[in-house]
This record gives structure tokens, sequence and C-alpha cells, in this order.
């Protein structure tokens, strides 16, 4: 057990660089060490990574491809790592497609919001998306008539924004009623464009005596700890008042057990996106460890991100992901998403992408879309409105590929001296271990690494013992073996998890 | 003896590869009981919910009002999704009520296979009982044939893989770049493959005599990690062990199918769609294990087609309506693939299963159509025995839950009675894929505990659904 003052190893700050940014790179590693005083602890760390003030970066751009790639080398170097990965992991949660929006300025316009909220109030956050002009248009708000009203927003509000389909004891949250009743609140509004304000045609709203038939306005009548009277959302007022009066609603939500059902569902998944998979379909265990997280965060009272993430940042459950090779059954890990093996790679090997279309500086190979399209990750264009699958689903032999063919690529680039292997370890060393072990350590993966794969790529450069000391001063030596050695542990298995 | 991986792996690289290739022997694959032998499976999802009303539609009413009770819920003119009983191009009779049943008219390629081939078999109210309106929980039960019971690990072709392949067999191939959830599975591998051009193993190009020496590399790290305690772990081992001897297998049946069959290659491209390419892909690799290409395996495989969540602008049969579109899209492609496969001599031993999520509700919206319930599947191939099957759900204001979707029955006593789609599985792994009836009770069990009326009466996997 630890707590906030628990001092941490080198090899655990790595963990939470790798875990909360995209990497360990040397150069960051020892800033960060030196920002608190090279005597780390879970509390001045998590302090560090978030005691900056948002920057509110858009990735502008007049189509999707170009507001990709803007964004792919925003990410190559944020102003907090940790700020980038929050976005991203909101992005996903409120899984918005560009190909449905179909404009690039109001899907910046989001991530632009995303990042004022990111490590903002819950609730708030989830109000600023209910009205937000691209989901409008994904999620149909804006063909939301009074007449005939559209669901699509109301069910994934629940589904997917705030409840979830079941609570943890796998009953459900909500019912076809609720979708449909919610879906009312919603009906009429639209938005200004190009400036996307939210506007509501009171034509087009559904007023409580307009249809008399469709009945009262309540909803959460057999779920949610309201009892059989439900919530009459239009307390508060109809029309303007009443979708922030909906979601002050769903945030009141409790599971069959009493436990706040927003709380508990985002909690989880942010567990699931620092921590591991456990928390996908969670035992005893970890749900008391959810609720705990909870309660230490007075979550439900303030729906402060920032201080739910520090009380994750500095538990014992953060940091039983860290352990180091060889891994067995009891060893928590997950793997990268392919957004974070791309640019954390970048930022390790210290490449550079150029063109329009982002290619890898030295090399004419495929630029950043086309990798990322290959690895199953295009940013601004997620699957659908549930965004990626994580874990394992990232993982086939296409998408592995796609991996192994950008590290290639990587150490392909030699025109104009892009890869320099040079600069990234002491290129005197001669003896092949201590080789593999600077090459482990520049790509952030020291502790990473087991001895039986360490033995392998040392049998790897020095071809089985036949060569027993590396010159890297031949320059055939360098462009063979040392490109070779960075490519394989890109490539390795231990390097897709963190 | 059992093979490794590892040893799998050493021997592909000598070329001597004891269980795929034999699998693959002519006279080997006779012997071989109780397994898909030398038949294929393609599994097509149409992802997102396919109105599977605009799909299979009254034509008229027969003894159950089914035309009336369609155009009382779907609206003609502008936005609205109503196929007129005219253009529908018809299939035969609906089992319960007469009805005549057409297909949308952009569906014009599946129907031209339905009339001269007579070997696609509709079948109707496919589902589950209490159906879920999400899409992820819908899609999640239809790929884990597991509506009701504790969770089972991967999916229906997955579980049923693991069942009937050793861990260093590859006999399925999805393409795409992410496995979808009916293939997931624990014991075996399954490719995905976007393209195979592009599916060849990225060596440095810089020095090609280093290439043994990378390759023996990764593959002992790879095959260290196969095999690993830690789940993550040993699932990337064995999915990079597997796509390394692949990436040198599968690669060149680009180059085979394109020098052979370049007019009926030509026949997917000038369809222009992304479905039709993947249909090729899969194809490519028949022909490839038809020709005998060494550590080319595969009898299973997958594509998918998005777009059907057609909340709004899903049209009717006007040109440009999306729904329309996306019909034009699957049953052209299939009927240049069933074709292709029937030049190929092959068609006799591919089935061709498709299925969606959910089907849509009945009362459109303003200019599309909200979540429903159970829909339509097809089983299109040689062997299969073509026809409607399964009845058109009830669609009358009566009848409909106050979701206003159609309900699922088991009840034998209702005329509508719906069909399990457990049961369409089932019938497929049973007279398809060889697979003994208590094996399939064990990867896809019954719920027992609920109201036989209602629930799961899965039958007998014996859907008369293949000719003798």
């Amino acid at each position: 057990m630890g707590d906030e003052n628990t001092a941490l190893s080198v090899n655990e700050v790595r963990h939470v660089m790798r875990r909360t940014g995209f990497g360990a790179p040397p150069k960051d590693l020892g800033k960060l060490l030196k920002a608190v005083n090279d005597a780390p602890t879970r509390g001045n760390l998590a302090d560090e990574l978030l005691g900056y003030k948002p920057k509110l970066y858009k990735p502008g751009g007049k189509d999707p491809y170009t507001a990709h790639n803007k964004w792919i080398s925003y990410l190559q170097k944020p102003k907090s790592p940790l700020q980038s990965k929050l976005v991203l992991f909101w992005h996903d949660h409120f899984a918005t497609q560009a190909s449905a929006v179909g404009d690039t300025k109001l899907l910046a316009r989001q991530i632009r919001m995303l990042h004022e909220h990111a490590k903002g109030n819950f609730r708030t956050l989830v109000k600023e998306v209910n009205l937000d002009a691209a989901m409008m248009e994904m999620l149909d708000t804006v063909r939301n008539k009074k007449a005939i009203p559209n669901e699509n927003y109301s069910r994934e509000l629940q589904e997917l924004f705030s409840l979830g389909v079941d609570d943890l004891a796998g009953n459900p949250n909500y019912t076809q009623a609720d979708v449909s009743q919610i879906a009312r609140a919603f009906t009429g509004w639209d938005y200004d464009y190009p400036k996307g304000t939210p506007d509501l045609d009171t034509d087009d709203h559904d007023y409580e005596a307009d249809f008399p038939l469709r009945g009262p306005k309540v909803i959460f009548q057999t779920t949610g700890g309201f009892g059989p009277a439900g919530r009459d959302f239009t307390a508060g007022g109809e029309g303007e008042a009443e979708v922030d009066t909906v979601t002050d609603i769903l945030f009141d939500h409790t599971d069959t057990d009493g436990e706040n059902t927003v709380a508990r569902r985002i909690t989880r998944r942010l567990l699931r996106f620092f921590c591991h998979e456990d928390y996908a379909s969670p035992g005893a265990a970890e749900i008391a460890t959810i609720d705990q997280i909870i309660s230490d965060a007075n979550f439900t009272n303030t729906w402060d991100l920032q201080a739910l993430y520090r009380t994750i940042f500095v538990h014992d459950v953060f940091f039983e992901t860290s352990g180091t090779a060889p891994y067995g059954a009891g060893t928590k890990k997950a793997i990268k998403w392919p957004v974070d093996y791309f640019i954390s790679t970048l930022r390790l090997t210290g490449m550079k992408l150029k063109s329009r279309d982002r290619r890898i500086f030295g090399g004419a190979y495929d630029g950043a879309f086309d990798h990322l399209t290959q690895m199953g990750q295009v940013l601004l264009e997620p699957p659908s409105v549930f965004g990626w699958d994580w874990d394992t689903a990232w993982i086939s032999s296409s998408t592995l590929l796609a991996r192994y063919r950008f590290a290639r690529d990587i150490v392909a680039a030699r025109d104009a001296g892009a890869f320099r292997p040079d600069k990234l370890i002491d290129t005197d060393l001669t003896d092949p271990g201590e080789i593999v072990d600077a090459v482990s350590d520049s790509l952030g993966v020291p502790d990473q690494v087991t001895v039986a794969e360490r033995q392998v790529y040392i049998d790897y450069l020095t071809d089985n013992g036949a060569n027993p000391t590396i010159d890297l001063d031949d320059d055939d030596v360098l462009n063979t073996k040392l490109h070779g050695l960075y490519a394989l542990v890109m490539q390795s298995p231990a390097y897709q998890l963190h | 003896m059992k093979v490794s991986r590892r040893r799998f792996l050493q021997g592909a690289t000598a070329g001597a590869v004891l269980g795929p290739t034999l699998f693959n022997h002519a006279l080997v694959r006779k012997s071989l009981a109780n397994t898909i032998g030398n038949r294929y499976l393609v599994v097509v999802l149409l992802d997102g919910g396919n109105d599977g009303l605009n799909t299979i539609t009254p034509i008229d009413d027969g003894a159950a009002t089914l035309r009336q009770a369609y155009d009382a819920h779907r609206n003609t003119g502008n936005g609205g999704v109503n196929l007129p009983s005219g253009n529908l191009l018809p299939v035969g009779a609906d089992p319960n009520s007469g009805a005549s049943l057409g297909l949308h008219p952009s569906l014009q390629g599946l129907h031209d296979l339905h009339t001269s081939k007579g070997t696609v078999a509709f079948i109707q109210g496919c589902g589950y009982p209490d159906a879920s309106l999400s899409h992820d929980v819908s899609r999640s039960i239809w790929e884990t044939a597991n509506p009701l019971g504790v969770p089972l690990v991967g999916g229906w072709v997955g579980r049923h893989l693991a069942g009937c392949y050793g861990p260093t067999d590859v006999p399925a191939v999805v393409v795409d770049y992410g496995l979808p959830g009916d293939f997931r599975q624990t014991t075996t591998s399954v490719l995905a493959i976007k393209k195979l051009e592009d599916f060849g193993f990225p060596y440095d190009y810089y020095d090609g005599g280093d290439v043994a020496a990378k390759r023996a590399a990764f593959d002992a790290i790879y095959s260290a990690a196969s095999g690993s305690a830690q789940s993550q772990f040993d699932f990337i081992g064995n999915s990079g062990a597997a796509t390394l001897v692949s990436s040198e297998a599968y690669p060149p049946l680009h180059d085979l199918y394109e020098t052979d069959r370049a007019a009926w290659s030509a026949q997917y491209s000038a369809i222009g769609r992304s479905f039709a390419e993947d249909l090729r892909e899969v194809a490519k690799m028949i022909y490839g294990v038809e020709q005998g290409v060494p550590d080319v395996n595969a009898r299973y495989f997958e594509c998918n087609n998005g777009g059907y969540d057609t909340h709004s602008g899903q049209g009717a049969d006007e040109p440009g309506g999306r729904h329309g579109e996306l019909h034009a899209e699957v049953g052209d492609s299939l009927k240049v693939f069933y074709e292709d496969l029937e030049d190929m001599g092959v068609i006799d031993d591919v089935a061709i299963l498709v299925w969606s999520e959910f089907s849509r509700r009945i009362q459109q919206n303003s200019n599309g159509t909200d979540h429903g319930s159970q829909g339509p599947m097809l089983l299109l191939g040689g062997d299969v025995k073509g026809g409607v099957f399964g009845n058109h759900p009830n669609i009358n204001d009566v009848a409909l839950n106050n979701n206003g979707n159609t309900v699922y029955s088991q009840s034998a006593t209702d005329p509508f009675r719906s069909t399990d789609f457990r049961d369409i599985y089932g019938s497929v792994l049973k007279q398809w894929a060889g697979m003994p009836h208590n094996d399939i009770l064990t990867m896809m069990p019954l719920d027992t505990a609920a109201p036989a009326s209602n629930y799961w009466t899965v039958e007998d996997f014996d859907l008369d659904l293949f000719l003798p």
C-alpha cells in the first residue's frame, strides 16, 4: 500500500510518463526528475504533471486529412503530454466523425472545447457536448424535430456519454421510454453556422402540451433510484433549460446498490485507460477500488476531473501496472493505442515529419494518415460513435504489420541523416550487451526487456556469437545491425505494451 | 507429437509444414470427418443495423394486411422511405401470410442470382427476445451468440475454430485491419488482411544479407512471448508469430489472381466500391487454396460493409438514396463474387452468410428510421437451397410493442413465429462445417432457465438450408 508520499524509482517514473504521455524519452525523463528535485513521489509527480495551464489547441485545416495531420504534428511537441492524452481519451469517449459532421471547422472547435474542459468539471463537459455543433450533426440533433423525434442523440447520451447500458450489477440503467422522452428534450436544437452557437427553434421543439399522447416528460420511473414517480424534467422550464435539467438528472442517477452511476462509469473508463483491462468487466475488488477513488476524489460532489485524475495517479492500482519484465500471470499491462505507439516512437527516435502528408523526414514512404489508417486509429474519424475498441482489439496481423512497417520506415530513413542512432546512443560502445542496454534505454523501456529478449538481441548483433565485438564506427555495421536492432525493439511484443 | 508454434515456424522456414499443409491435401481432406473439409464459409456483416423491412418488403397483404401496415407507417415523398409495391423485385411468398415479398429495387444483383441460380435463401425475422436497441450490445449478442447467459470468450466463429483447429493452424482471414467480434478466439490464429499485396513483412532495404538474422530474431522474441502467462503478451506473441509465416505465404496470392483472373478482377473494379474490393480479396485467397499454394489454408472469411445506421437520409428507391446505394453495392458485389467462384468451379463449396445487428423500426422518423428489432439474414452459395424461410415480422399496429418495434416470439402457436438467429448459426455449423450437434451446444449453450414459449427453443440445427 502506498500513498501520495510514496517515493518512486526511476522505472516507476518512466511508467508514469508512458501512461500519462507518449513514451519516456531520456531527455524528458531528466527534465521531469529535475522538476521534482530528483525526489519523485506519487504526489509531487502527479502535481507536476497536472499543474499546467491548458493550451486550447484545435486541429485547423480545410479538410479532415489536413486537420488530422496538423493534430499529429501538435502531438509530437505538446505543451503538456498529459493534456494531449486526456483530449485523446475524451475524443474517444465523445467520438465524433469528420465524415458524419461534414465540416472540419465544427469538429476542430469540438476538440478545442475538449481541451478547455479536459481537466475541468465533467458535468459541464457533458452539457457542452449536448449542444456542440459537431455532435449535433454527428448524432442527428439537428434532424430531431417535434413531429417525429430522432432518438439517436438521446440514446447515446445515456448509453455512451453518461450512464452506460447496465449498471455494475448488470441491471439496465434506462429503458426505451427514457430514450423517447429525452429525445423530446432535444427537439428543435440547431446551431448558427459557421460559429456553431446553439440555437433553439421553438417551432420544432416538442412542448409537453403539443403531444399529450406522448405522456408527461418524465424519465427513470423504473431505474436510477428515483422511485416510481421518476423525474419530471420540465420542472425547471421547457426549452433552453430543459437540456441542462436532463443532464443534471442523469448525474443524480444511481446504480441498484445506490452508488452514483455516472461517477462509477467514468471512473471505470479512466481506470481502464490509465491502468488495465480488468476494469472493462470489474469484479468485486475492482468495484471497491472504483468506489474508493470516487470517494477520495469527492467526485460526486464536485465532478472535478482534475481531482479524479490525481486520485488515480497516486493510487496503488496505477502503480500495480508498472511491473518490469519478465511478465507473469499477475502482471497488469495494457496495449498501447496506435496513436500512442506512433507519437511516442517519433518522440523517442527524434524523428520529424514533413510535407503536407507528414512523411517521415528522410524517407519517401507513407504519411501519418496512411500509417495510422493501417494501425487502426485515424484521429477525427473514430469507427463509430462507440469510439475505438481498446486493448487486444488493437492487435491483428494487419495492424501489427502496420506497426512493423512504421518501425521499418523510421530506421530506413537514411536520406539526409534523418534517423541518427549515433545521436541516441554512444557509438563508441563495442560490447553487444551494452549496446542493447543503451538502445532500450533510449527507447524508454529498459525495464520492459526480458533477459531472454536481451539475449536474442545480442545474438542478432553478433550473428550468434560469430562477431563478438561490434564496431559501430563501421557504417555497414551501423546501418545493418544498429538500425536493425532499433527496428526489432520497436517491433517487439514488449514494446506494444505499456 | 504436439507441434509447438516455435517448431511450426522453424518448419515453415524450411518449407516443410506439417499441420495446415497436410490439411490442404485432397486425400487427407476427405478423411477429416467433423470439419468443414474442402468447403468455405464467408460471413458478411451489414454494420449499423440494416433496415430489413426495406430489404425484403411485402408487395401485397396476403392474409395479414402486411402491405397496408407497411404503407401506414412508411411515408412517400420528401424524406419518405416507402418502397412502392410495383418496384419491388419478387422473391416468393411469406410462409405465414402468403403475402408476395420483394427485394429493394437496388438489390438487382442479388435478385439476378435468385432468378438465374435459385440458390439464395432469404431468412426472415431473425433475432432474439427483448431485442437490445444498442448497436454495441446487439452486435455483441450476435457475435458471441449469447443473449442471456454469462459472457462467453470469443465469437461464435472463433469458438468453433478453437474447437476444430490446433494452435498452429491459420484457418480464417478477416478482410479488415482488425478482428470483428464473431471471429475473436483464444487458441488459433485469425489473420486480418486488408490488402493482400500490402501484407508482406517489412524488412529494412539496406542490407538484404541480414534478412535471415532479422527474421530469426523476430521469430525468437515472438515465440518467447507466445505462451506467456501474461495474457496480452501471449496474445501479441501468437498474433505476431502467425503473421510472420502468413506474411510470406499470402501476398503472392494477389499476383497469382491478377495474372490468372484479370477479367474477373476488372468486374470488381467496375463496381468501384470497397465492399467489392474486399470480396475480391476473399476470391484471391480461395483461388490460392484451390491452387494448392503452401501455407494458405483459410476456410473461413469475413467482410463487412458499414453505413447502415440510417437515422437520417435513408431514402426509398430514388437515385442517391443512401440505403439504396448500400443495397446496390452489396447486391452487385455478391453477384460478381458468386459468378467468379462459379467460374473457378468452387461455388458448390462456398456458403455466404449475411447478417446485421438489428433491423429498423417500422414507423419512420422525418427522413430515416430509428433502431428496430429482428431482421432478415441471407445465405447463398452453390449448394444452398434458395427461397424464403422464416416469417415476415408482424408489423401491424396491434402487434408492436410499446416502443413501436416488432416482437420476437418463439411460441409454436404464433403464426408470425420468429427465427432464432442461433438456429441459423447452428444449422450452418452442423450441416456445412460438419460440427457435431453436441459440440455446437457446448460452444453455443442454451439458456435452459428461460421459458420455452418465448426464449431459446433452439431446435435441432436441422433447418433445411442446403441441397442434399
